[in-house]
């Protein structure tokens, strides 16, 4: 549990222990402080005590021995000073220790001159702790005790309003000023991990600011030469693929060329079908290489009518699944997009659903908080909960088996989801309770 | 048509070239001029008359835009763009240029016959406004038809969606409007593109049109069917 205190964000650590360090070094300077008070006040009080007792001997001693009773009473008037005159000293059952205090009253004792009066022939100094009172016993010549007690005033080094207020203003202040400065310093960090972020999502992010402390600029520096590699990587990749897809336009327009001179109407069909294939898978490579440049403007457009279009496609294209594709959703809907590119978005979803699935069932939920929601479901097999996120990687092409059948390069979902995240929206795949899988679109609407 | 059109394919790859030809003269009898590039075609033009021009944009040395211009400079012949697969860029400035349609590579041949067939259709028609048609939009009834862009604006100026084939009847429709448009005119615009029946494919195209230019189909104002089989569009276009 004692773990649990100790903060995680790299901030809250490095105020707390700054914090920590600043009321250690408080603490001991308030110490030191307070010591070095306290001997004042200790001084003092030793002062002001031998000045009263040695005035209050004096008394005695220039007054006849026959009075001196009389104006001891009237001395005892006086609070905070109590004398006798004794033929004993005094309290003999209480320890003659001599500790500091008592030495600095002794030797100040010394220090106040006498002024005429003969100097006592003994002295001791008593601390009554019980009692709180310091008790001289002085010898004067004729042989009798004179005694006083003087209640010990506490020492209070601490006790001071004024004290009190300082020590908040200063550790407010001072934590305050720490707080304000990690945050300041750490936030370079925070921004690394933005950007980080957003280099995961989009490669093409605008990059780090390089300026601030030069450890900062540094890294920033770095992390930018770290993502402009990444970059080119993934251009290298692309390029080459778009490379692929263009040579490959030429054979193929010749093969459907040639396909019409087959006289066997079975066999030029079937050519004719693999080369559509064949063109599909090309199409799809390019425009995987052409969304990561993606120049088209945005514009309004009716997404209710653009998600019955992309089933009408296919349904043209294939008509025996035709009676298996359904919209279900407001007639129209507005929304800005790039109209191609959602276009080409959608389609990829819908194909995907009739090809594993079978059929394909669009819904399309009116928006609510500014996000429109686009269902896309079918009644197939679904796919193993494991794989639900890794088909979106670039060339996943699932379990071999049924890709053979299909085909596909791999690239239908990856480019979906590329387009939907540059729209601000995004899809996620679910296998559905009974069977089947559904495809959740958001979009900014 | 009496006599066999003729047909300059310009296209840098030989076999496909080659190939066209064939299938154009031996399947389709026109006549066909194949020329590699846009210095053979332009002297391939300066010396003969063609009936349409199949253009390849994608050609080495002086492009295939540059000689379109050219053409267009010299002559309303129509012309017929092979465009790379889903480069809009091009698409959109040799339609701007004077390009009457355009097929994207790797084409199927169907396709682009029945291409050729439709501009030249309408080539015969009529000439003087038929160079006008293709980089200007086209407004009716509040609606905008882009031939550029191959899209279809609503009054409010939001796109609405069309299929490639419904795309290819609306244009029909909207450049001959108030003509009626027999079922033989649009079978042949429709053949390359669909798989089913054609009858069928028809009607279910006209009834999806009318229905995303809210046209109540049983009241159709703007897509009227014509009793013995037919369509008209009963709209006042205007190009801008």
């Amino acid at each position: 549990m004692t773990l649990r205190l100790w903060p995680r964000s790299l901030a809250a650590r490095t105020a707390f222990v700054l914090i920590a360090g600043l009321v250690v070094v408080q603490i001991a300077g308030l110490t030191i402080h307070a010591l070095d008070r306290l001997d004042a006040l200790h001084l003092a009080q030793t002062r002001e005590i031998a000045m009263r007792v040695i005035s209050t001997y004096r008394t005695v001693m220039m007054t006849a021995p026959e009075r001196r009773e009389a104006v001891l009473g009237e001395l005892r008037r006086v609070p905070g000073l109590t004398a006798e005159l004794a033929r004993e000293p005094p309290a003999p059952d209480l320890p003659d220790t001599l500790p500091f205090g008592q030495r600095l009253l002794r030797v100040n004792l010394n220090l106040v001159p006498l002024m005429g009066v003969p100097h006592w022939h003994g002295l001791r100094i008593l601390t009554d702790h019980a009692r709180h009172l310091i008790i001289i016993g002085m010898r004067i010549p004729d042989g009798d005790w004179l005694n006083l007690s003087v209640p010990e005033e506490p020492l209070r080094p601490w006790h001071s309003p004024r004290f009190l207020a300082a020590f908040l203003l200063m550790t407010v202040t001072a934590a305050g000023l720490t707080l304000w400065a990690v945050r300041r310093l750490t936030a370079p960090v925070r921004t690394l991990a933005a950007a980080a972020e957003a280099l995961g999502r989009d490669v093409n992010a605008p990059p780090l600011p390089e300026d601030g402390p030069l450890e900062v600029a540094t890294a920033a520096t770095a992390f930018n030469t770290m993502a402009a590699r990444i970059r080119r990587f993934v251009q290298d990749r692309t390029e080459l693929l778009t490379a692929i897809g263009h040579d490959l336009r030429t054979p193929i327009t010749r093969l459907k060329l040639r396909a019409e001179f087959v006289e066997d109407d079975e066999q030029r069909g079937k050519m004719l079908a693999d080369l559509e294939e064949l063109e599909a898978m090309v199409s799809a490579t390019l425009a995987f290489g052409r969304d990561a440049r993606t120049t088209e403007p945005v514009a309004s457009l009716d997404l209710a009518e653009l998600l019955r279009t992309v089933l009408d496609e296919i349904g043209d294209t294939r008509p025996n699944v035709a009676p298996r594709l359904a919209y279900e959703g407001p007639p129209h809907l507005t929304v800005r997009a790039r109209p191609l590119a959602l276009k080409r978005a959608l389609a990829n979803l819908a194909s995907n659903a009739v090809t594993y699935g079978g059929s394909a069932h669009i819904r399309l939920k009116p928006p609510a908080d500014g996000v429109a929601v686009i269902e896309v479901e079918d009644d197939g097999p679904g796919i193993p909960s494991a794989e639900l996120d890794r088909v979106f990687e670039p060339f996943h092409r699932g379990e071999p088996s049924r890709n053979r059948e299909t085909g596909g390069v791999g690239l239908g979902l990856p480019i979906a989801r590329n387009i939907l995240r540059a729209h601000g929206g995004d899809v996620v795949l679910a296998n559905r309770p009974m069977s089947g899988l559904k495809a959740t679109l958001t979009l900014p609407a | 048509m009496e006599q066999a059109p003729h047909i300059l394919v310009v296209d840098d790859d030989r076999e496909i070239r080659d190939l066209l030809a064939r299938f154009l003269e031996e399947k389709h009898q026109m006549r066909v001029t194949a020329v590699r590039d846009a210095r053979e075609a332009r002297r391939a033009f300066t010396n003969g008359h063609y009936h349409l021009v199949v253009l390849d944009l994608m050609l080495p040395g002086e492009g295939g835009l540059e000689f379109a211009r050219w053409l267009r400079a010299q002559s309303d012949v129509p012309i017929v763009m092979l465009t790379a697969m889903g480069e809009e860029t091009d698409r959109i400035i040799g339609l701007e240029l004077g390009a009457d349609d355009y097929v994207p590579k790797p084409f199927n041949p169907r396709e682009l016959l029945a291409r050729i067939r439709a501009v030249l259709r309408r080539a015969g028609d009529a000439p003087e406004r038929r160079t006008e048609l293709s980089a200007r939009n086209l407004r009716f009834g509040g609606w905008t038809l882009e031939p550029a862009r191959r899209r279809l604006l609503n009054p409010e100026g939001v796109e609405v969606a069309l299929t490639g084939g419904e795309y290819d009847l609306l244009v029909a429709l909207v450049e001959r409007s108030n003509r009626v448009l027999t079922r033989d005119m649009l079978l042949d615009l429709l053949r390359g593109r669909q798989a089913g029946p054609f009858d069928r494919a028809i009607d279910v195209a006209i009834s999806r049109l009318r229905r995303k230019l809210e046209d109540d189909g049983r009241n159709a104002q703007l897509i009227k069917t014509v009793r013995g089989g037919g369509y008209v569009l009963a709209a006042t276009v205007e190009r801008a």
